[in-house]
């Protein structure tokens, strides 16, 4: 698969401990943002259940849950695997991150490879006729630069 | 009043070639990988001089590039231009970034426990 996004970052704690703060804990770190906004709302609280086959959830104040994906690998401290998919995802539609923690002289080095998107990408293009993101940032540019022109040459 | 003539050249020349229908399902099948301009022309249900007429404007928006292939000159081959197909890999950088913030959030607190 090409369409993988690749990040990895040291952190001084070893695999175990990381393992467990990425799981157990990730309700106290995951920060919504735009791209990761899974439910279209900023005030969910994620959660992995601690077992191969678990749920990513997230919960909202109000009561309600959105299912994210399910434990795919669960091989703590080394690996974890899990099915990932937004509610702006087409249903059938999903993709995949696989989290390594690599021991690295008494600290871990966390890999994260999210696979899939070139499927996401796709349907996007069959449902909008561009990816989504990507082409609304582009359109944006445009008329950036569309009304900058128009700006200096109301203001000659 | 401002005239249109204040609008850059490029940008007003992909933003009509992509106005069209037709063209934006050009470069949606042309995403999935080259065809050629009778595939094109088939795909959509449309006579090849309208293709052709389509596929001149998308070439002259510098959205679409053409190809022959070694074996026969006559045969042109249409693909998206590098810069059209960089949606994928700009998806791909904003899911990367993402991932960044969210491991640079895991850092800060694992190394700020106790």
């Amino acid at each position: 698969m090409t369409s993988r996004a690749l990040v990895a970052l040291r952190i001084a704690a070893p695999p175990s401990q990381v393992f467990t703060a990425f799981t157990a804990e990730i309700g106290q770190w995951w920060r919504p943002n735009g791209l990761f906004a899974l439910n279209g709302r900023s005030d969910g609280r994620l959660a992995i259940e601690a077992s191969l086959g678990g749920r990513i959830i997230e919960s909202y104040p109000d009561g309600g849950q959105f299912e994210v994906g399910h434990v795919r690998v669960w091989e703590p401290p080394d690996r974890l695997v899990f099915s990932w998919r937004a509610a702006s995802f087409p249903p059938d539609r999903e993709t995949e991150v696989h989290i390594r923690f690599e021991d690295v002289d008494g600290g871990t080095r966390v890999v994260v490879e999210h696979f899939g998107w070139d499927g996401i990408a796709q349907e996007h293009v069959a449902r909008h006729g561009f990816p989504l993101l990507p082409f609304q940032l582009r359109l944006a540019e445009w008329w950036r630069a569309l009304l900058y022109s128009l700006a200096d040459r109301a203001t000659e | 009043m401002t005239s249109a003539a204040a609008v850059p050249d490029p940008l007003d020349r992909t933003l009509a070639a992509l106005a069209d229908p037709h063209r934006r399902q050009v470069v949606e099948l042309l995403r999935e990988r080259p065809r050629r301009a009778g595939e094109l022309a088939a795909e959509l249900a449309v006579r090849p001089s309208v293709m052709s007429r389509h596929l001149k404007v998308l070439r002259d928006s510098k959205v679409v590039e053409e190809a022959s292939p070694e074996f026969d000159a006559r045969v042109r081959i249409y693909s998206l231009r590098s810069g059209a197909t960089a949606g994928l890999r700009s998806w791909l950088d904003a899911v990367e970034q993402g991932w960044a913030d969210q491991l640079a959030a895991l850092k800060a607190h694992v190394e700020q426990s106790p």
